[in-house]
Parts: structure tokens; sequence; C-alpha cells
């Protein structure tokens, strides 16, 4: 069955290759044959590769225990692979630690509410740039995401944990963009919430993206994050299947009925 | 009960209620930043009265003094203990088997302080001991008041240091979601071990406020802790502040209740308050939206 799905996307997956950037734009971040699992338990990826070119989305999607939020999670450092490697702008920095591929330039957005609620929204924001210790960098930093998300200006004083889930979750990118990152990581920022905070919360995405910061998402609502996406990966069983432009993966007939829950979109 | 002595019982109430607040502030302190059940604070509450009554034995100074070494002390032991032993547990079971390895290490103290100390109960006897001060017709142990205006003081550097220093705002961020905490580069391990040294370094403090007016003896820890607990689970696991609120009106209820009932049975309202949480509020009443977590 996935040999069959992968030999008629083969052709796809080549035009997808080609819509990525060439050898001049040489890629943010890029994992390959990465082998990693929890424990002693059986291996969750097993030799994926994913690259994210500077100023793009890049979005990851597959079925459930595909290891898409594993992903995200060996790239940040909270997971150390057992095998393969993970290059940020050029620096190896595999097994490193969560701080240092911060300093490296990778700023992860764990999955669910990540805000700390105890804390105002000035706090949490603030927090973000725990590792700068130049105050006018700090204060760029926040002008810029005030200016990028002004629902956190506006609430700035206000519990964090007092936020509609929506909110919190731009508290927390505003959070990440903090340290300058090269590239974010967002680990299903539409869960737990309803379509009106989902449509913002992509539309965010974008901002982000058009803002200069690239982005790594991971999504359970494959066709949202398929539309707010440059290039589209198909995980299952801990490798990418399936590389390519996101309207091409959103317009294919069998990806749709395997992973997008419907037929295809129409792409104009 | 007469006015005269529910107002004396009211302002006893405090200041017991004041040391309480201090001592049940560190033990939340583990358990909110690291999930450690820190059966061990009490014990390490009196070690820090029996060096405060040695300290005064040998030198004649004031007890304390004996803070300047004290706290540095504990804090190291505090920071050193978090680093070598409790990090050591595996995380899954990490709550169940800190109460286990703090036993241990209460009955090691205690055991040490048999064996170089002795079983017999000691006492500090001061020029002020036995002063007391008169306000509003009620009268004041000044050694009681020194005990509280010491436990305030330090719950109000411990609010400093949380609310207004680089660190505090770290610590206070991992106890809320140590991931995130993590991912935004707080070294949490390290600061696991340092909030384990400041919740130490409150027991130094609470020990030698009690050396001031209490007689002390290795096995006294055991009085201590139950109470100590039972607060910071009616002040919601994790929440410096709620165990600040549930110590004041669990200290005045006690000691407003020794005048009906006795010292004995005053001390059965800390168990009947934990067992009222646990069964209608087992997130604690001043705990917010971060004790549901626990």
């Amino acid at each position: 069955m996935e040999s069959e799905l992968e030999s008629e996307l083969a052709p796809q997956a080549t035009a997808g290759q080609a819509a990525e950037p060439g050898p001049a734009a040489e890629p943010l971040l890029r994992l390959t044959d990465v082998q990693a699992g929890y424990g002693r338990a059986a291996l969750v990826l097993r030799g994926l590769s994913v690259t994210v070119a500077p100023g793009s989305v890049v979005c990851l999607v597959g079925p459930n225990g595909a290891g898409k939020s594993t992903v995200l999670k060996v790239a940040s450092g909270l997971l150390k692979p057992r095998a393969g490697q993970v290059v940020v702008d050029g620096v190896d920095v595999t097994g490193r630690s969560p701080q240092q591929l911060l300093a490296a330039g990778l700023s992860h957005v764990p999955q669910g509410h990540s805000v700390f609620p105890e804390m105002t929204v000035a706090e949490n924001v603030l927090l973000g740039a725990y590792t700068v210790r130049d105050r006018s960098e700090v204060e760029a930093r926040t002008d810029f995401v005030t200016e990028l998300f002004p629902l956190v200006g506006e609430r700035w004083s206000a519990l964090a944990g007092a936020l509609s889930g929506g909110q919190q979750k731009q508290v927390e990118f505003a959070r990440s963009l903090m340290v300058r990152p090269k590239v974010v990581l967002l680990d299903e920022p539409s869960m737990g919430l309803d379509p009106k905070a989902t449509a913002v919360v992509f539309e965010q995405v974008r901002r982000m993206r058009d803002a200069g910061t690239a982005v790594l998402l991971v999504e359970q609502n494959a066709r949202r994050a398929l539309e707010s996406a440059d290039v589209g990966c198909v995980l299952d069983l801990g490798r990418v299947h399936i590389t390519g432009p996101a309207p091409d993966l959103l317009a294919d007939p069998r990806l749709a009925q395997l992973y997008l829950g419907g037929r295809p979109k129409e792409v104009s | 009960m007469t006015g005269a002595l529910f107002a004396q019982s009211l302002v006893l109430g405090v200041l017991l209620g004041g040391l309480y607040a201090l001592l049940a502030a560190g033990l939340t302190l583990y358990f909110g930043v690291m999930r450690v059940v820190m059966i061990a604070h009490s014990a390490f509450l009196i070690l820090a009265a029996y060096l405060a009554w040695y300290f005064h034995e040998r030198t004649g100074i004031d007890p304390l003094l004996s803070l300047v070494v004290t706290v540095p002390l504990f804090f190291v032991v505090g920071y050193g203990m978090q680093r070598f032993l409790v990090s050591r547990l595996r995380p899954i079971t990490l709550t169940t088997m800190s109460v286990l390895l703090t036993f241990a290490v209460a009955l090691t103290i205690e055991g040490l302080l048999g064996f170089v100390w002795t079983g017999t109960q000691r006492r500090i006897q001061l020029g002020y001991s036995g002063t007391s001060i008169e306000v509003a017709g009620v009268s004041i142990a000044v050694v009681k008041l020194v005990a509280f205006g010491l436990a305030a003081l330090s719950l109000g550097a411990l609010y400093l240091i949380l609310r207004r220093t680089s660190f505090g705002r770290a610590l206070r961020a991992t106890t809320q979601h140590p991931e995130a905490a993590r991912l935004i580069g707080i070294d949490t391990d390290r600061v696991a071990g340092l909030g384990f040294g400041l919740g130490l370094a409150t027991a130094a403090v609470g020990g030698t406020a009690l050396a001031l007016d209490y007689t002390i003896y290795p096995s006294l820890h055991w009085h201590w802790i139950g109470p100590l607990m039972a607060i910071i689970v009616v002040g919601g696991l994790g929440s410096i502040p709620g165990a600040a609120i549930a110590a004041l009106l669990l200290g005045v209820a006690a000691s407003l209740l020794q005048v009906p009932l006795g010292t004995t049975w005053a001390q059965t309202v800390f168990y009947l308050a934990l067992f009222v949480t646990l069964m209608i509020r087992p997130q604690g009443f001043f705990g917010g939206r971060l004790a549901q977590r626990f």
C-alpha cells in the first residue's frame, strides 16, 4: 500500500523538490536520516530527512503516531537522536541541549498551552529573552513582537492564564520570537482552538514567515496547515514519504483521501 | 472565652502562623519546582535550631547571628542534595520515591543529632527570653515577636527574590511549565538545585526562630512535619502565597482552639483541615489553576 502510494506520487514529489530553493539558498535547518525514539521503546523516527529553507513555512502532516512531534523534539534538543544529523545554518548541532539549540537559532513552541499561567503577558514575553543580555536588543524585540501581535501589547499586564486559548497561542508565538530565531518550530498550534481562533493562528504563522522567520509546523489539521504552508511533508511510520509544494499536495486526490479527510482542494 | 483571652490567642496565633508560613513556603517550593515531597524539611529545621543553640552555648552570642553561617550552609547543602540525590530519582516515580529518600534523610539527621548532642532536651536562655511587651492589654513574648519578625522578613525576601530577580522568574517559570522553561533557555536542572537550596535556607531561618522560643530535642521534627504538610495541601501544592495564607489561618485556628481543647487536641485542626480539603477541594483552596495541574 505504501509503496504503491509512493510510486503513484513520485512525480509530485519530484515537483515538490524542484520547488524548493536551489543551491544558492542553503537550508536553515536540515535533519538527515534521523532515528529517534523514547527510552527503550521502538524507534519513532526511522531515517527521517527534512529541510527548511529561509523564509518558508514547511508543514509536517501525517497520521497519529507518524512521529510529527518527535521531529520537533529532536530538532529542539528535547530528545537526542540515536542516529542522523541535525544542522542549523550550516552548523552541526546534533545531540545538543535545548539551550544550545536555542542559541543556534531554533525556537520551539510545544504542543498545547505553554504559557506560564500565573505570570503576566509581559513576564511571559520578556522571559522569551531570558538568554539575551543586551537590554536594547530586548527592547527592540519587544517592539517587534508587539507590532507583529498587537493583542500581546494590548493585554501586556494581564495574567497569561486568564487569556483565551487563541490569545495564549499569540503570547507563545511572541515569546518564541524574542531571541530572533532562524527557525520557529510550532507543534500543533491549532490544538484545542475553535475555527475562528484557528484561522487567526494560521494567519499569524504566515505573518511570522513574512516577517522573515522560517517555520517548521506540525499539525493534525492537515488541510488547514497546508493552506498556510509553502512546502508540505507527509510523514508515515517515522519517515517522510512525500515532499512537495503545499498546493500540489492539497490538490492530490489520493493524498486527500488518505491524509486530508476528503476531496482534494481545487487549485486555480 | 473572654475578650482578652480571645485577643491574646489571636495574637499568638498570628505569630505562630507567621513561623508556619515561612516553613511551609520552603516545603511547597520543593514541591512546586521539583514535585518533591521533602519529609526532611522539618528535620533540617531542628538541625538549624540545634546549630543556633550550640552556637549560643559556645560563644554566648545571640543565636540570631548563627544565621550568617547556617543560611549559606543550608543553601549549599540543599543545592547539593538536589543535584546529587534527588535528581538521580527516576522522573516517573520522583514524587513517591522522594518521600522515601527524604524520610531516610530525616531519620539520619535525627540519629546524628542524638549521637552528637544526646536526646536531652535543650533550650536557649537569653536575656530577653522571659520578657514580654503589652499592647492593648495583650501580652506578647519578645522571643515570639522576634521569631515572627524573622519569618516575615524572610518571607518578604523570598517574595522579592521570586518576583523581582531573573532567577526568581526562571524559578516560577520552571514551576509553572518545566518544558516551556527549558525551551526558552532556562537551565531547569540548575534552577531546581538553586530552588532546593532556597527552600532549605528557609529551614535555617525557621530553625533559628524556633530555637528562640521552643525546647528542642532530636525527634521534635515529627511534631512539625504533619502540620506543615497539611498547610501546603490546604494552601494548594506548589503555591507559596497559598501556603502562607493557609499557615496564618490554621495557626490562628490552632491557637484559638488551645483554650477550650488544650494543646494536644488543638493540633488536630491541621489534620481536620487536611481531610476536609482532600474531600472537597483536593487541589487546595488558595493555589489557583497552577495547583490543579498537580
